[in-house]
């Protein structure tokens, strides 16, 4: 069974953990918004990938920078990480808030991405399939939103009232509300996206409530050499949700 | 008590002909639909406040608070300084404390040229303070909460640079950029308006209020954090080389008064009530939107919950937060007695609670003023003083 190893690093002065396992080359994963359902989904992926994973400043284990306050400065982040890691290209895996970032990253950077998956990102205005605003939403609302079947993520949920929980969410939005409080989307990534030329896989849940999967087709209208897979029975945590959707992407990537 | 002991009458000009169903509503603020303002109505609580404003003036109160508030029944004044300005000319002597409007929420010129104006027009009689504003105030306002604190400490420096430098003269900051900061008119009082930090006791609006060298006012916070808070500020400030003023650290206190301690329980209580269930109703979220607080903070609060938002219990209230009600001796008593431990002689009473009629708020109003207000200052009773000339 793979075990993830965590490594420490300084990234211009942000101390941040990252997990990391197997080997092959490198599939740099950025997750969403949320940390505290686990990474359980990118264990397969260390049969043939060095699967490296960071907490993004401001999530989970990584420590916090409020001077970062726009996607950007999660891009140049990367830029960093990458550099201090001696990797001149990877494949990039991006989830939702994750999405975002990794989209911006491969608009930027393209010769430093081999192949691009987007799993329900974020970043893309669409007003005809909108994105739900989890900033505004009730925490307590939140988490059945999050997926189909609400028993996959229960067991990360606290059964009472959890004061280092309700921390934990309430610093990740924190840092979520830094990146996306004035507008939750880019009005420049349509006219950028045409950059993404490296082979880019959308992938998304059926049932996402957060991100409709028909942002899909919006974004294949950008990036048109696109390949789309849509997940039945799976929503906005489509990777937790099916393990063929993890498949997917591990495929595409081989 | 020293016989400089001052008196305000502040009011919230609550909106209080709620739906029948209204405590279907976890919130009264930020999402409660406006659909269930009435125009009509709301004109005529705007006649009768006013003339409960005006009123207090004519009694000998020291001054007149009010404050801001978006999206919500708890008040009427989402631009506290028309407020001001319509009691202005209706007024003589008492201050004006537009207490006040959140910096964040305007371009601080324009809020620099607004307290300006009012104390031009009142011949000096404006005080000011300068809220960072509820969590509530940033879900109606398109301010981002993360940046709220680092907002509120520029804006102030713009304002004060407005009102002390001669202009015109340049800010270059992280949030505005002014080339010519050069606001017509400036304030009638020299170098400004007196000048407050209302919070409810982040360490961060402490220091604040310590580095200005500004007054505290603690609102909603227990009366032992209240003590804490005001020996805080003073430490604070002292470390800046400020002296706080007794009359910098204005005491917060429900007050209601009547003929017996029975009578004031029986007459106030259910606006009270009213207050902390209904008014003050409102959700977690809604209290601290992402980066309004440290996690620190808002794990404290959490902890805490919910001394003061949504339940009612008179006896944990009256026991927790500052609250005089009774016969005119009890509240001297008790006014006399926090002014003492608190080290203040400025009391911002509270007298106009949640839904209480005029003819209450009338009552109370000249009862402190006849009653309390003398006795505190050992002077011939005011409103008599007022018949007789």
């Amino acid at each position: 069974m793979t075990e993830f190893k965590r490594e420490t690093h300084t990234v211009n002065g942000v101390k941040i953990t990252l997990l990391t396992a197997g080997s092959g080359q490198p599939l740099l994963f950025l997750h969403g918004a949320g940390t505290f359902h686990g990474f359980e989904f990118a264990k397969p992926w260390a049969d043939k990938f060095r699967v490296i994973l960071p907490f993004h400043p401001g999530f989970g284990e990584s420590g916090d920078d409020p001077a970062m306050t726009d996607i950007h400065d999660y891009v140049m982040h990367y830029v960093e990480l990458l550099d201090l890691l001696g990797l001149d290209k990877v494949n990039l895996v991006g989830f939702s808030l994750g999405g975002y970032i990794a989209a911006k990253f491969a608009m930027e950077h393209g010769h430093r991405v081999r192949k691009l998956v987007l799993v329900g990102p974020a970043g893309l205005r669409d007003d005809k399939h909108p994105t739900a605003d989890i900033l505004g939403l009730p925490g307590e609302q939140l988490p059945a939103m999050l997926v189909s079947n609400f028993e996959v993520i229960k067991p990360y949920l606290p059964t009472k009232p959890d004061l280092d929980f309700i921390g934990d969410r309430y610093r990740e939005m924190t840092t979520t509300a830094r990146l996306m409080w004035e507008r939750p989307y880019d009005t420049k990534l349509p006219r950028y996206l045409h950059r993404l030329t490296m082979p880019t896989l959308l992938v998304w849940g059926e049932d996402d409530q957060l991100i409709p999967y028909q942002q899909a087709e919006t974004w294949r209208r950008f990036i048109p050499k696109a390949d789309i897979k849509v997940f039945k029975g799976a929503g906005h945590l489509v990777l937790d949700e099916k393990r063929e959707a993890g498949d997917a992407v591990q495929n595409f990537l081989a | 008590m020293s016989g400089n002991v001052r008196f305000n009458f502040m009011h919230f000009l609550p909106y209080v002909h709620l739906p029948e169903n209204h405590k279907e509503f976890k919130s009264l603020w930020v999402n409660f639909s406006n659909k269930y303002y009435d125009p009509k109505l709301g004109h005529e609580l705007y006649e009768r406040y006013l003339s409960e404003l005006v009123l207090a003036d004519k009694l000998g109160f020291d001054a007149i608070v009010v404050n801001e508030h978006h999206n919500t029944a708890y008040s009427m004044m989402p631009a506290p300084n028309l407020i001001a300005s319509a009691i202005i000319p209706r007024t003589t002597k008492a201050k004006i404390c537009v207490w006040g409007t959140p910096p964040n929420l305007e371009y601080p010129n324009r809020l620099a040229e607004e307290y300006a104006m009012l104390d031009v027009m009142s011949q000096g009689r404006l005080e000011v303070a300068f809220p960072l504003g509820t969590g509530m105030e940033y879900w109606a306002n398109p301010i981002n909460p993360t940046t709220a604190r680092e907002r509120h400490k520029e804006s102030i420096a713009i304002i004060l640079q407005a009102w002390t430098q001669d202009g015109p003269t340049k800010f270059f900051g992280d949030f505005y950029t002014y080339r010519f900061l050069n606001p017509w008119p400036r304030p009638y009082q020299k170098p400004h308006p007196p000048c407050y930090i209302v919070g409810t006791g982040s360490p961060e609006t402490v220091e604040l209020a310590a580095e200005l060298g500004f007054g505290y006012s603690a609102v909603f916070v227990t009366k032992q954090r209240a003590l804490e808070l005001n020996r805080k500020v003073r430490e604070r400030s002292a470390s800046y080389g400020h002296t706080t003023r007794p009359d910098q650290l204005p005491l917060g206190v429900i007050t209601y008064v009547a003929e017996t301690k029975q009578k004031a329980e029986e007459e106030g209580i259910e606006h009270i009530r009213y207050f902390f269930e209904d008014a003050l109703r409102t959700t977690p979220e809604f209290l601290a939107p992402p980066g309004y607080l440290s996690v620190e903070q808002l794990k404290m609060r959490a902890a805490l919950a919910d001394k003061l938002h949504g339940k009612f219990d008179f006896n944990a209230v009256n026991e927790a937060f500052f609250c005089a009600v009774g016969t005119p001796d009890q509240v001297v008593d008790q006014l006399s007695e926090w002014g003492e431990t608190m080290g203040t002689n400025h009391f911002n009473l509270m007298a106009a609670v949640g839904n209480m009629p005029n003819w209450k708020v009338v009552k109370n109003l000249s009862l402190i003023a006849e009653e309390v207000i003398p006795r505190m200052r050992s002077e011939a009773p005011v409103a008599r003083r007022v018949a007789a000339e």
